[in-house]
């Protein structure tokens, strides 16, 4: 006989006679959610907080009352039962109530028949409720040109309001009146015309009811085109990734999803093109690669041969191990696959979506992505793709594809999850959790205690520390960084706050997991354990580093952000160009410092990257060829698409973009190849691959120094400022 | 390369071969019975020596083509080539008992001098001028971007002179009106406080640029205006294209100066922001001009440093050839 032990954190409890474990603080619906069991609601949206107003989710849990199952968390040995005869009656009283309060069919209903009230009623067999209809009117409000606002329509459920607040943070919506002159209200109750809505439309998308609809006035719509079909709101409707999807959300959006048709060969995307829009291929196969050869920028006719041979002995390059660094590389693309640094070419199928950063944060395409055969696929804008990621199905598959095809790739590509064994990778693969997070949205807070460790999936994340008197940027993380190892290693305690700087998905690692896989191989326990002191190290010497430098006097000039910079020393610099020279001789003929830029007392601060400690660069790179090394220095991989993007970014104008000649395929000759132009980013990257910085190492006349600004400079600040 | 502090172990160490020499070199000339000849063993140590030295100086040359090659900091160096080169003077004429030889080494003895107080010269301009340049030229830029920056400070001018006098047909039409001449450095006092800004090159490249905000538009009547069409088209715009004519009054700050004064007082004061700006701009021209000059300075010596090093080495290689083999 073997007995079954309730993990820790875990709580046992039974629906409808069914045992169930859910992790402790989960409600009794979620509970029954995740276990298949599904309960009726009209206020709940998943997300939104519960608030359990409208009380059609009551389950009866052996209290003295029925319970709002939305808001009513899970105990120990709670036995629920979410469908006797009593809790059918209530809901049937209530639905019957509700409906006596609601005009039917309303506009939704009669629009597209999916209005959620009406849905249940029907279903619980209600066509003439037995109580008596409201008598006064409460009223249209046609002023917005956008969203028809029926009063008599509005059950109260507040899905707008929170619609409006937590999801939107617009804060135009709340509520007004009492009794039966409640109702929704915009600003100090103004029409919804004359108010500060912004008609962004989640309160109509978020409304169950017709209360809010469309008015079919404003829209966006993608540019048609040949191949490309606009769908109407029913057709999508019976699409299945569209179940579950508001007809009132669809028929607003009528034209910003199309269906289009590739033939075979046909360019789906380009890589480096800005864009709106994501793809979900319905049908056919599509290659997805980087066609900006992978390599470092060089100049044409550069030394070859024996020169060249003898310029690397005699130049004393240290080869660029990269120990932190994970032993397969990837590079990680805006699709549900990462590709391989040695053959970066995937294949995307039926169900998979690519697309999604440039369509959610207007980030550069990552990719090309070719047509292998012919193609059907989804193009729709960002205000479709956000819904649809809410909707559970079309999420629950997305997610599906991705621990199936990129999970384990983006697990291995971190170095010290390299020793993992398959059996551990494939356990991980089902109980990690996969979570999005809205731009400027807390993902963990510092001083909360540590419950998981994280894997940044899409997008960037901000992680700050606050001291007394402001917050610090520590670093930014993009796609295959993590998080969260500090405060389960260590104290428990958050270190730091992270926040979604955009768009964010992540992975989660359950604590347990976490400790589990420490404890079972240790070479992951002291990889961590070694990053995680060292992050500690720097954080503590950036923090130093805020008490004791004078602020004021770096400012201005952005110094203090700095980590590395190249100063020349005026009084002794001639001018000769060595150094620009010595780095354009170092980095294949393309310079990486230009010997101009903003004076700081008798030094010039070149115009060389300053290994920021808030690195701005970085955020939005679409495939992660910018980053910071644990070492210090921000490098560019060579696998850079030139979309320009850093450059842009960067506010001291330290990163450039390099063209160069390359053979592609020629569009009109099919079989041939034409030189091209392409582009490639390029910054200092502190001659890593050479013992010094060969712009120091090159000056004759003592002139050029890669100094810490606060080391250097600081005796001079202390000593009243800059002279 | 500045002589400061950082040489006094260089300075040590050079004398102290100088003394040694020289020590070496009194006794060997009182010992000699036919005098200090470049042919005895001791003269033709010192020869070796001072060539060596000479060699190795020309070779900072050679080592500035390769300043990746991990042979030494080329600060080392330099040192070395200031150093050792001033030492060969000595070395060769303790060689040649101060006695210049036949037409050769007379030849040879000559251009070592003129070669060695070129560099001495060299040295000295490299010590004064960069600290010359950074105090009077705060708004430097990279010299070969000069001709550009000042291409830029015409049409910035321009603009100006039109946005108060109406149309002289000579702004051209430009899609970066609100661009700053000049560099990053040439930033006027906008720079202190601009962080997020590009540098010259990068606005060159085509980069998004550093801006400062454009005059109010403000037109004066053709008769109001007249004193400042009459200055920008007679003085200031030929000033803008060859501001290295030391006669032109803008070309010196003082008279610049009180030609802005005299023009405020004949022009309303709704053009006073515009002359601010244009005297900021001929200020700019001042500058870049007197850069280009001490940069001359700075680097012209080479052009007769140089040759004439490369002559000494040749000359001296065929002295050595022909007075071992002969």
């Amino acid at each position: 006989m073997t007995t079954s032990v309730t993990p820790p954190g875990m709580i046992e409890i039974g629906i409808d006679g069914k045992p169930v474990r859910v992790p402790n603080g989960t409600t009794v619906f979620d509970a029954a959610r995740i276990n298949g069991i599904s309960i009726p609601t009209l206020c709940h949206l998943q997300n939104q907080t519960p608030v359990g107003v409208c009380r059609l989710c009551v389950v009866d849990t052996g209290a003295r009352v029925l319970s709002a199952s939305c808001v009513r968390p899970v105990e120990p040995g709670m036995k629920v039962v979410t469908n006797s005869e009593k809790v059918l009656n209530v809901r049937k009283t209530l639905l019957e109530l509700l409906m006596s309060d609601h005009p039917s069919p309303c506009a939704r209903q009669e629009k597209s028949g999916d209005c959620e009230l009406e849905a249940l009623a029907k279903a619980a067999g209600i066509s003439q409720p037995r109580f008596a209809k409201r008598s006064v009117a409460r009223g249209n409000d046609d002023s917005s040109l956008a969203i028809a606002v029926d009063h008599d329509a509005c059950i109260l459920c507040d899905r707008c309001i929170r619609g409006c607040d937590e999801v939107k943070n617009n804060f135009v919506l709340g509520r007004m009146g009492k009794g039966y002159s409640a109702g929704i209200a915009f600003d100090l109750n103004a029409p919804m015309g004359d108010s500060t809505c912004i008609s962004c439309g989640e309160c109509m998308v978020s409304c169950p009811t017709g209360a809010l609809t469309n008015k079919g006035l404003a829209g966006t719509a993608i540019a048609g085109g040949p191949g490309a079909e606009i769908f109407e709101a029913e057709e999508l409707l019976q699409i299945p990734v569209f179940k579950g999807v508001s007809g009132t959300f669809l028929e607003l959006n009528r034209g910003a999803i199309v269906n289009r048709h590739f033939r075979k060969g046909e360019v789906i995307c380009r890589e480096g093109e800005f864009g709106s829009t994501a793809f979900y291929i319905v049908e056919g196969r599509a290659k997805v690669s980087i066609s900006t050869p992978i390599a470092h920028v060089k100049t044409q006719g550069g030394a070859k041969g024996f020169f060249n041979r003898l310029t690397s002995t005699l130049v004393g390059r240290e080869e660029d191990k990269r120990e932190e660094e994970a032993r397969d590389r990837t590079i990680p693309i805006d699709a549900s696959v990462d590709l391989s640094y040695g053959n970066p070419v995937a294949e995307l199928g039926p169900g998979d979506l690519f697309g999604e950063m440039t369509c959610m944060n207007f980030y550069p395409r990552s990719a090309t992505v070719i047509a292998e055969s012919d193609v059907v696929a989804y193009e729709m804008l960002r205000n479709v793709l956000d819904i649809m990621l809410k909707n559970k199905t079309f999420r629950a598959q997305l997610d599906e594809t991705y621990r199936r095809r990129a999970l384990e790739n983006h697990l291995r590509g971190v170095p010290m999850f390299a020793d993992l064994s398959p059996e551990f990778i494939g356990h991980l693969k089902e109980g990690v959790e996969l979570q999005r997070f809205a731009p400027g949205q807390a993902i963990v807070q510092q001083g909360e205690p540590a419950d998981s460790f994280y894997l940044v999936r899409i997008g960037f994340v901000k992680v700050s520390e606050n001291y007394p008197g402001g917050e610090m940027v520590l670093a930014y993380l993009s796609r295959g960084d993590y998080f969260g190892e500090i405060g389960l290693l260590g104290g428990g305690v958050r270190t730091a706050t992270c926040t979604a700087l955009d768009h964010v998905e992540l992975v989660r690692v359950s604590g347990d997991d976490f400790r589990d896989m420490v404890a079972r191989f240790p070479s992951v326990r002291t990889g961590l354990e070694a990053v995680a002191a060292e992050r500690r190290a720097a954080n503590q010497q950036r923090l130093q580093m805020v008490h004791s430098v004078p602020i004021d006097q770096f400012l201005s000039q952005g110094l203090m952000e700095a980590q590395s910079l190249l100063i020349l020393d005026l009084q002794n610099c001639t001018r000769c160009d060595a150094c620009v020279n010595a780095c354009a001789d170092a980095h294949d003929g393309v310079t990486r410092l230009v010997r101009d830029g903003l004076r700081f007392d008798r030094y010039l601060v070149a115009t060389s990257c300053r290994q920021c400690r808030d690195p701005l660069c970085m955020v939005g790179c679409p495939v992660g060829s910018i980053r910071r090394r644990n070492s210090l220095e921000v490098i560019i991989e060579d696998w850079c698409i030139g979309c320009g993007l850093c450059a842009r970014n960067c506010p001291y104008g330290n990163i450039n973009l390099h063209p160069f000649e390359v053979l592609a395929d020629d569009p009109e000759n099919a079989g041939r190849k034409k030189a091209v132009i392409k582009q490639k980013a390029t910054s200092c990257d502190l001659c890593t691959h050479l013992k010094e910085p060969s712009c120091v190492y090159a000056c004759p006349h003592d002139a050029a120094h890669r100094v810490d600004p606060k080391a250097f400079f600081g005796e001079m600040l202390s000593q009243g400022g800059a002279k | 390369m500045r002589i400061d502090r950082t040489h006094r172990a260089s300075a040590f160490a050079s004398l102290a071969m100088l003394v040694v020499s020289a020590i070496v070199y009194v006794i060997y000339a009182l010992h000699a019975p036919q005098g200090p000849r470049g042919g005895s063993a001791i003269g033709l140590l010192f020869g070796v020596i001072g060539f060596n030295f000479m060699i190795f100086a020309a070779l900072l040359g050679a080592r500035k083509r390769v300043p990746t090659w991990r042979l030494g900091r080329a600060q080392a160096w330099m040192r070395g080539h200031l150093w050792l080169g001033l030492l060969a003077l000595p070395m060769i004429l303790f060689h040649g008992g101060f006695h210049f030889g036949g037409a050769l080494t007379r030849a040879l003895m000559w251009l070592l001098i003129v070669t060695v107080a070129s560099g001495v010269f060299g040295a000295a301009l490299q010590h004064y001028i960069p600290p010359r340049m950074t105090s009077a030229v705060p708004l430097e830029t990279i010299y070969d971007e000069i001709s550009h920056v000042r291409l830029l400070l015409c049409e910035e001018a321009d603009r100006a002179v039109e946005a108060v006098c109406g149309n002289l047909g000579i702004a051209k039409p430009s899609g970066e009106e609100n661009q700053r001449a000049g560099g990053f450095t040439a930033l006027r006092p906008i720079a202190a406080a601009a962080v997020p800004l590009r540098t010259s090159a990068a606005v060159s490249a085509g980069a998004s640029a550093a801006v400062a905000t454009a005059a109010e538009l403000i037109l004066l009547s053709q008769e109001e205006s007249a004193p400042l069409r009459s200055f920008y088209l007679n003085e200031m715009r030929p000033f803008l294209e060859r501001p290295g004519k030391r006669s032109q009054r803008l070309a010196d700050a003082a008279t610049a100066s009180s030609a802005f004064a005299s023009l405020r007082t004949l022009l309303p004061a709704a053009a006073h922001a515009a002359l601010t700006d244009l005297e900021g701009i001929c200020s700019e021209a001042r500058q870049l001009a007197l850069q280009e000059r001490l940069h001359r300075w700075l680097h012209g010596w080479l052009l007769v440093h140089i040759p004439l090093s490369l002559a000494l080495i040749f000359l001296g290689t065929l002295h050595a050839v022909m007075a071992l083999r002969f």
